[in-house]
């Protein structure tokens, strides 16, 4: 049965900031884990408390899906603490797998040759519910996720997008104290992803403590409280998302300029030798009036602007080429290859 | 706080809990079955078309060499249908159970069932439940149909022993199933070596030839093959007379052959699953 976490002690901004008081229900401590000689998880810590969603950031290779498999007692740890919704996942399983969702990254965990309504009130009954409760609750999280009017087309014909929504509605059966989601998003289209993560939102705001993979950097920001950084199985970063925004240090932005010249000519050059040595900067092939400016390293973007500015050109916008995210996963990720 | 978890319960509500979930994967497995209409329909048809084979050699078989039933000389039609729905029996109940979690590996569906609560021997029992059903079924109501197409006779008293006798054979099959279903798991590929049990458990059991026929050595060696017991205590209350202190011999002879068959498949499968875990090898195919 599902675990007694009480939705009243979700915050109202479950998923961002999770109340102090929230129940503790996900507990990794120094784990880790090796596959021979290659090691995937190599003192690995975090911690998850209802209401809230930490996400596990990383590279292909990271180390996110052996530490979800460690939560789910797929894969036993070689040393460390773990406690999963007050389980011991290589000793408790039967409980804790009553009380953890999990929502698989590849789209083959389905049965593609029965319908949605089906293969959820097939995955309820193995969570020990009664048929006739099975299928009122196969309604019930079909509606949720949108997929009421899907229910009896055979999941083959699904759409990518349908199909991660099902996958979602499968983990929503129990009403999990712990959803573990792995790269649910990888493969989906804008709109299907903002779907997918609203309904985990959801889910958070009713207290559950959510671990949610991704390589998807930017949709962390406004959506995970927590995120944890892996690299080649270590955790390079571990706070808050404005605090990983802090380590990001973008180089390169995208200006769009006006020639205010009076005596007109090709702009690059003259651009290039305004800035001298605080970098360069190249046309883009998209649109006139739009460039790319690199800075050299010690270099000021204001003192590069200025410069711009003082050869002639107004500068109408200003935007980093990358995220401050995306910018700080690189510099983060970059720091462990040096 | 959230509740400390219990600890996970054992004895016969968690006997109960998990037996109720069989006829779910007995109905997921119908209707995937009948969702391959084709393959469905070729199965049996095939089992038809093997019926006329065998038929047609009949004609070339001189009946005065087969074992006598009850005193009374047998034609070979009626003879090898009793040891083709066996032997069919065999292979498809033995290769499906190798195959099924195979096959959910396959799909990638085996870590989504064994992330619920639900313990290993029911995901291997839920996995063949269908078969365990369907293959008995399609065996029976394949001898009647050859009964009344060939117009063969046989004992309707033999029925219930000649089913006994099946259901004591069937956990043997079953547990070679699990020792197959742990070496697909383990080492991948193929049926770990189910094609060749089944040919040698054929060869051996004189489902196709009497036992007689074979060298000396071989022939003593197969009365000792649980198959042949189950062909033979079969033969004998369908096509001859019904004798219970010899269906209850031939029980008694398959059932310790079974049970040390289930319990030496149940270690093995749980081995093979608890080393894919430490391993962290199991989604991998």
């Amino acid at each position: 049965m599902p675990a007694t976490h009480s939705s009243e002690q979700a915050p109202a901004t479950a998923g961002l900031q999770p109340a102090p008081t929230a129940p503790l229900l996900v507990e990794v401590r120094d784990v880790s884990r090796s596959f021979g000689r290659v090691v995937a998880l190599d003192g690995v810590s975090l911690v998850v408390r209802g209401g809230e969603i930490h996400a596990l950031l990383g590279p292909n290779g990271a180390g996110k899906t052996t530490l979800l498999r460690v939560l789910t007692g797929l894969v036993e740890a070689d040393g460390g603490h773990v406690r999963v919704a007050g389980c011991d996942p290589a000793r408790s399983g039967r409980s804790l797998r009553a009380r953890v969702g999990t929502v698989p990254s590849g789209d083959r965990t389905l049965y593609l040759r029965l319908s949605g309504l089906e293969n959820l009130v097939f995955f309820g009954r193995l969570q020990g519910l009664r048929r006739r409760a099975a299928t009122r609750r196969a309604h019930e999280v079909l509606e949720a996720v949108g997929l009421e009017e899907a229910a009896r087309t055979p999941v083959g014909v699904y759409s990518h997008g349908m199909q991660k929504r099902l996958s979602v509605a499968r983990a929503l059966i129990v009403d999990p104290a712990v959803l573990l989601v792995d790269e649910a998003t990888h493969d989906l289209d804008p709109e299907a992803a903002v779907t997918v993560r609203g309904l985990v939102r959801d889910l958070a705001d009713r207290g559950t403590a959510i671990v949610w993979t991704t390589q998807r950097v930017d949709e962390i920001r406004g959506f995970a409280g927590a995120v944890t950084l892996l690299a080649k199985g270590r955790t390079r970063f571990s706070g808050s998302v404005p605090e990983l925004i802090a380590h990001a240090l973008p180089r390169r932005y995208l200006l769009r300029l006006a020639d205010v010249r009076a005596d007109g000519g090709p702009p690059a050059p003259a651009l290039d030798a305004g800035l001298g040595g605080l970098g360069s900067i190249e046309a883009t092939s998209v649109d006139a009036g739009h460039y790319v400016l690199s800075l050299e390293d010690g270099a000021v973007l204001g003192d590069a602007l200025e410069a711009v500015r003082t050869v002639g050109f107004q500068l109408l916008s200003c935007r980093d080429e990358r995220s401050e995210v995306e910018e700080a996963f690189l510099a983060l990720t970059r720091e462990e290859d040096a | 706080m959230i509740d400390a978890a219990p600890p996970d319960e054992r004895g016969f509500s968690v006997f109960l809990r998990e037996a109720i979930k069989l006829p779910a994967f007995a109905r997921r497995d119908m209707i995937v079955a009948w969702s391959y209409r084709f393959a469905f329909f070729s199965d049996a048809f095939a089992l038809v078309l093997q019926a006329f084979l065998f038929y047609f050699v009949g004609l070339l078989v001189d009946d005065s060499k087969l074992p006598e039933y009850g005193g009374s000389q047998v034609s070979y039609m009626q003879f090898v249908v009793v040891g083709i729905a066996l032997a069919a029996f065999v292979q498809v109940g033995l290769g499906r159970v190798s195959a099924a979690m195979r096959q959910e590996q396959m799909q990638g569906t085996l870590e989504a069932i064994l992330l619920t609560p639900t313990s290993p021997a029911t995901i291997q029992l839920g996995s063949v439940v269908y078969d365990l059903v369907y293959v008995p079924l399609r065996t029976a109501i394949f001898l009647v149909a050859v009964a009344i197409g060939f117009g063969l006779e046989f004992n309707a008293d033999g029925l219930v022993p000649a089913l006994l006798v099946l259901v004591a054979f069937v956990p043997f099959v079953w547990g070679l199933g699990l020792i197959s279903a742990a070496g697909t798991i383990t080492f991948r590929g193929g049926s770990a070596g189910v094609g060749f049990a089944v040919a040698l458990m054929t060869l051996a059991s004189g489902a196709y030839f009497p036992l007689d026929l074979l060298p000396d050595w071989l022939a003593s060696l197969a009365v000792l093959n649980p198959m042949a017991i189950a062909i033979d205590g079969m033969r004998e209350p369908l096509l001859g007379t019904v004798s219970w202190p010899e269906t209850v011999d031939a029980i008694l002879i398959l059932v310790p052959l079974s049970v040390i068959s289930l319990l030496a498949g149940i270690f093995a499968f749980r081995q093979a699953l608890r080393r894919e875990r430490r391993l962290g090898t199991l989604g991998l195919y």
